[in-house]
This record gives C-alpha cells, structure tokens and sequence, in this order.
C-alpha cells in the first residue's frame, strides 16, 4: 500500500458534509482496490511512483496566486489556489439565468441538486477520480437555466503554488435549451499534486462550449478529468490543450445519453524535456444518430513522453452513429516516446467509425530546402510543422481564446529541442 | 567571389567529389557538364551545406568568408542559392508565406528593415510576372502539384526575389520544352549583373545557346578535367565525352 493513499483514506474518514454517501462509497472503493498494481493497463505508460510515497498533505495557508492572463478574455474567474476557492462568490456579477454556488454551501435546495449531480456523469474510472470524490469539499456547481444563453465564459482556475494536495470539482448543470461557455485551466510547475474533475450535464437542446488548458508543468502532478453527458440534440464543442509535467494524466468522457447529439473535440498537446501527458478519452454512444469528432494532435520533444488511448464504444441500439477519432502525433526526438492505442468496440452494424492513428518524424528534405533560402532553423520547423497543430487552433471558437493560444503554443514549440 | 581549392567530399562514406579546384569572380558565369555521376549535383549539395555531405579535405570560400564552417541558412544569407534540380514539395506551407519569411531573413543579415506585406507582395507579383508564374500560385504550398516547369520556374522567381550573390542551377533545364526553356533563361538572363555570379550545372548544351557562359568546365570523376570557354560545350555536344577516356564512351553528352 502506499503511503500517500494511506495517509488520503485517513482524511477521507474525517470528511463529513452533505455529500456523505456518495464519499463514503468512494472510501471503500480506496480501501477495497488500494494501490494499482504494477501491471495495471490503466498505468501502463504513466508510471505512478512520483506519487506513491509522497505525503499527503492539504493546504492550511491561503496564498496569494497571479491569475494567468488570457489577453481580453472577459470571463468570470472562479479561483482555486492550493485546492481552496480564493474567489468570493458572493461578489461575482453573474448573468441572468445562471447561478454559481460553492460545494461548501449551506442552502439546502442548492445541496439537493449538487448531491442529485456528483458523480452521475464521472465514470468510476480510476484511483485519482475516487480520491477526488471522497475528498473534494471545495468545488463549484454551475446552473444555467433553461432557454438561458450565456454568452459570457466562466473560467475555473486551478493555481498551485506550494507543495500541497488540491482536489477540487466542477459540476456544470446546462439546462434544456441553454448554453454556456466554460475553461478549465491548471497552472503551476512547484511541487504538488492536483486532482481536478469536472461533469457537464448538456440537456436537450443545449449547447456547451468547453475548454480545458491543463498546463501544469515541472514537478506540478495533475490528475483530472472532463466528463460529458450528451441529452437529446444537445452540442458540444471543446478543445483540449495539455502540457506535460512530471505527471499529469486527463481523462475525458463522451457520453452519448440522447439521440442527435453532436460532439466535437479538439486536443493539442506539446510536450518538452522529460515531460509526461496522458490523455485518456472516451466516447461512448449509448443512442442512435450520434455523431462525435474527435482529433487528438501533438508534439513529442527531447526525452517526453505523450500517452493516447482513444476509445470509442458503440452501444447495440446507437444505430446511425458517426464517430472519428484521429491521433496525429510528430516526433522530434530519437529519445521521446509515443504510445497511442485506439479500442474500438462497436455492437451497431449501421454506424460509420473512423479511427486512425500516425507518429511522423521531421522531414530532413523539406527542412533543407527551407534553410538553403535563409530560413533560420526555428522558423523553419514551426513552418513545417507547427501547421498541424495551427489547424486545430484556428478552429476554436472563441477568438480571444485563439488569439492567446497561437503565439502561446508557437513559442513553446519554438522552444522545444530537435534531436 | 566564389573559390574552392582541392575539395574532396564524400556521401555514405563514398567519395564523389575528389580535388575539385573552381575560382570564380564577380559577374562570371561558369558552366559545369560532365557524364553522369560525375558528382556535379553533389557539388551544389555540399557548398550549400546539406546533411550527410561530409567535406574531408579542401576550402571553399565565398567573398573570402569559409562556407564550409557556416550552417545551411548562414551561407544562404551570404548569398549563396542553389536552384533545386528536384524542388521538394511542401504541403501546408504557403509559397507566400516561405518567401517572405527567407526575402526578410535575407534583409535582416544586410541590416534593412522586414518588408511590410504589402511591399512584398509588390515585388513577389513582379517575380511571378518574369517567370510567368499565375499569381495564384503564390498562395499554394510551395511547389505543391507544381508541374515539372512549373517547380524549375519557382526556383527561378525565388532566385530573383532573394537577390543571391552566388547561384548556382542545378539542371535548371531538364525537363522544359524550349518555350519554358526561354523563361528560365529569361529569369536568369535578367539577373546577370557585374556583382553577380553563377554556376550552371547541365547535362545538355542547349541550355548554353540560351544562358551564354564564360567558362565551361568539364567534370569527370569529382575533378574538373577540362576547362574552355562556351566553344568547349558545343565541343562536347558533338562528340560526347568520348576525349575522357574508354570508360566515359557511350554517354550521352
């Protein structure tokens, strides 16, 4: 066993708010499954012994935390510093329709619909998703009324400036008709460990737009996840962008509970030095006349290592499904590493499924070509290559967003080794 | 301008180029031919720079400045350019966008400000106009679907663009008809001026009747074995590269 969930059993004990049952069953998964085994196929590339010994430990000081900056992005920042909601909700000026509220309320009708939600769209997937249910006091649930278009985005920030444990959750309720816009964003590079999960319910007719900028880096440890419940005719569109860190692992769920639904999803990652990221994604169509896209891009530099497993899962009445799936992967180095594994299970004989996956290295010829007219090699390689990931850029809705993420992304690259 | 003293040079650990001596001055035009294998693309290779072209003994230098301690994009911004005899297509990167990025590295190395887009533009629609390139192209990745003339054509505006001291044409002219022919010439023939210097690689003379050169010189071997003035093309276009010696008879000139 080890130390780390030892000492996290222990505190769960000491958890006792409303959310009592759903924390007490995720305890006793803890205590039942412990620690994974070695062989784990959930671990197999994303080796958990930075964490296993370490000391589990929250946070008993509020820091001061520099909000990272998206350029005139204006959005309603929830604040997480250490794992503790820093941002007074009672002074937010929050649209019509829509209403945020602390998992550490006191209203009880407001508990009865947080307690309605957590953990009906999180699978009961892994170690991390279960510490984060039996431990995750601080957190927000965001409703949007039905018929209520909120056009302003909500950005939940998690901060990690000192060597704590965070856990902190999202859950997100849009209501039939409704639309919003929410950013999950992770920052920090100090030592720690984060557990981050957040679940949309997208009604019927709903539509969400959904980031999430998992961004921790150095020895900044993050485990999350994004997870979808899709109603009838409801839209998704995300876009995923993740940097590596000692380790960091998202998973993200799709889930297909209501005809003509329609996902889209975008994910770029640009791993650097001995970085790792895994992406673990999702999609499961439950019913018919589904469509889902999904396409998974990154860049793999010096001695990183990027972890894609993409499954998609056609249930037996999802007749009429449309699901593609694409991992494009570059390889800058000889000492980086990819391991990217499609699971395709589909029990539907009328459904159109996509799934493909490449690893490509630097052309030598065309960046030959490119230097021999002065080009400096920089430039060069993110001409050649750096496109790939600039069509997913291009493609998000949001131009604040876009306009922050290009030279943001670029740079990184730029700054990445070829060898 | 352009001197090279005994370069030997090899590719996979086999030599090609073994004691090449070439001096040329400001304003000149050298033709190189030779029989196939003769190591005249490699020569091209190696004085730009590319990987895997080792250079074990020998000079060469460029207004006095060693080229070969510089890297690929440092001798280009001293003005070397090599026209590909296989340009390299390049899916996803706009012709436009590569030459406005190469025209300004070019200008930062003398000192000038980057052109703004519109100023490029300008001389970029001049460019296309010489060499009879539709503008659209411009806009297409580089060299993309390009036809054979179409790709030897966009050397030549790239050329003309980049103001080089030193280009040398790697076979500039196989594969065109003679109406493409005249274009390339044409390019070519627009940019001779007393400061700048050019190396034309061919298999063929007929090139020569268009692109008159000062010096031809033949290359057997890796070595420069015989050198003259244009009669010396018209020579071999005769005769073939029989004068060589028995192993070179049957090659087509």
């Amino acid at each position: 066993m080890s130390q780390w969930l030892n000492e996290v059993i222990d505190s769960a004990s000491d958890v006792n708010d409303f959310l009592a049952p759903a924390r007490q069953a995720a305890l006793a998964d803890l205590k039942n499954e412990g620690w994974p085994a070695r062989r784990n196929e959930s671990w197999r590339f994303t080796p958990l012994t930075p964490i296993e010994k370490r000391a589990a430990v929250a946070a008993t000081t509020a820091t001061n935390a520099e909000i990272p900056a998206i350029d005139n992005l204006d959005a309603i920042d929830l604040v997480f510093v250490d794992g503790v909601l820093a941002t007074e909700l009672s002074t937010i000026d929050v649209p019509e329709g829509m209403t945020i509220t602390s998992l550490s309320t006191s209203d009880t009708a407001a508990q009865a619909s947080i307690t309605g939600m957590f953990g009906s769209v999180k699978p009961v997937r892994h170690l991390f998703g279960r510490v984060n249910d039996a431990l995750s006091t601080q957190g927000v649930y965001i409703d949007v009324s039905t018929d209520t278009k909120v056009e302003k985005p909500v950005r939940i920030i998690n901060i990690a400036t000192q060597n704590v444990d965070a856990h902190t959750r999202v859950l997100v309720n849009v209501q039939p008709n409704a639309s919003a816009v929410i950013i999950e964003q992770g920052v920090g590079s100090v030592d720690s460990l984060t557990t981050a999960f957040a679940e949309y319910h997208i009604a019927d007719d709903a539509h969400l737009e959904h980031y999430r900028f998992a961004m921790v880096t150095g020895n900044a440890k993050q485990l999350g996840g994004s997870h979808f419940k899709l109603h009838n005719r409801s839209t998704l569109n995300s876009t995923v962008v993740g940097y590596g860190s000692e380790l960091s692992r998202l998973d993200v769920d799709i889930h297909h509970a209501g005809e003509f639904a329609d996902a889209k999803m975008n994910a770029i990652y640009l791993l650097a030095e001995g970085e790792l990221f895994d992406l673990h994604s999702t999609i499961e169509h439950a019913m018919p006349n589904g469509t889902t896209e999904e396409n998974a891009r990154g860049i793999v530099g010096d001695k990183a290592r990027a972890v894609f497993n993409g499954r998609i899962h056609i249930h037996r009445d999802a007749q009429k499904t449309l699901a593609e799936l694409n991992n494009r992967n570059l390889l800058l180095s000889r000492r980086g590493v990819i391991n990217t594994k499609p699971e395709l299970e589909i029990y539907a004989d009328d459904v159109k499924c996509a799934h493909g996956a490449t690893v490509a290295e630097i052309e030598e010829e065309a960046l030959y070509y490119l230097l021999t007219r002065g080009v400096s090699r920089s430039k060069a390689l993110v001409m050649l290559n750096f496109g790939f990931i600039q069509e997913l850029i291009n493609d998000v809705p949001n131009e604040a967003i876009k306009t922050w993420l290009l030279p943001v992304l670029s740079e990184r690259f730029r700054q990445m080794e070829v060898k | 301008m352009l001197s090279i003293k005994n370069l030997h040079a090899s590719v996979e650990e086999k030599n090609i180029i073994k004691g090449l001596n070439l001096d040329i001055k400001p304003g000149e035009v050298h033709a190189i031919m030779g029989p196939n294998g003769a190591g005249k693309s490699t020569l091209g290779y190696v004085l730009s720079g590319r990987d895997g072209y080792e250079v074990s003994e020998g000079e060469a230098t460029l207004n006095g400045k060693d080229l070969l301690d510089l890297e690929v994009e440092e001798r280009a911004r001293e003005g070397l350019f090599l026209a590909f005899q296989y340009p390299v297509e390049i899916p996803g990167v706009s012709n436009m966008e590569f030459m406005k990025e190469s025209v300004n590295a070019m200008r930062e190395e003398r000192g000038e400000e980057p052109l703004t887009a519109a100023e490029f533009l300008k001389k970029a629609k001049a460019a296309c106009k010489q060499v009879q390139l539709p503008l659209d192209f411009l806009k297409r990745g580089v060299n993309e679907g390009f036809s054979g003339g179409e790709k030897k054509r966009n050397e030549i505006m790239q050329m003309i663009l980049l103001e080089p001291k030193l280009c040398i044409l790697d076979e500039s002219d196989s594969g065109l008809d003679v109406d493409a022919l005249q274009v390339v010439a044409d390019g070519v023939n627009s940019q001779r001026s007393s400061e700048r210097s050019f190396i034309v690689v061919t298999h063929y003379q007929r090139l020569l009747d268009y692109i008159k050169p000062d010096f031809v010189h033949i290359l057997a071997d890796g070595k420069i074995v015989k050198s003259g003035d244009a009669s010396l093309a018209l020579e071999v276009e005769k005769n073939g590269y029989a004068f060589l010696g028995k192993e070179y008879e049957g090659e087509e000139a």
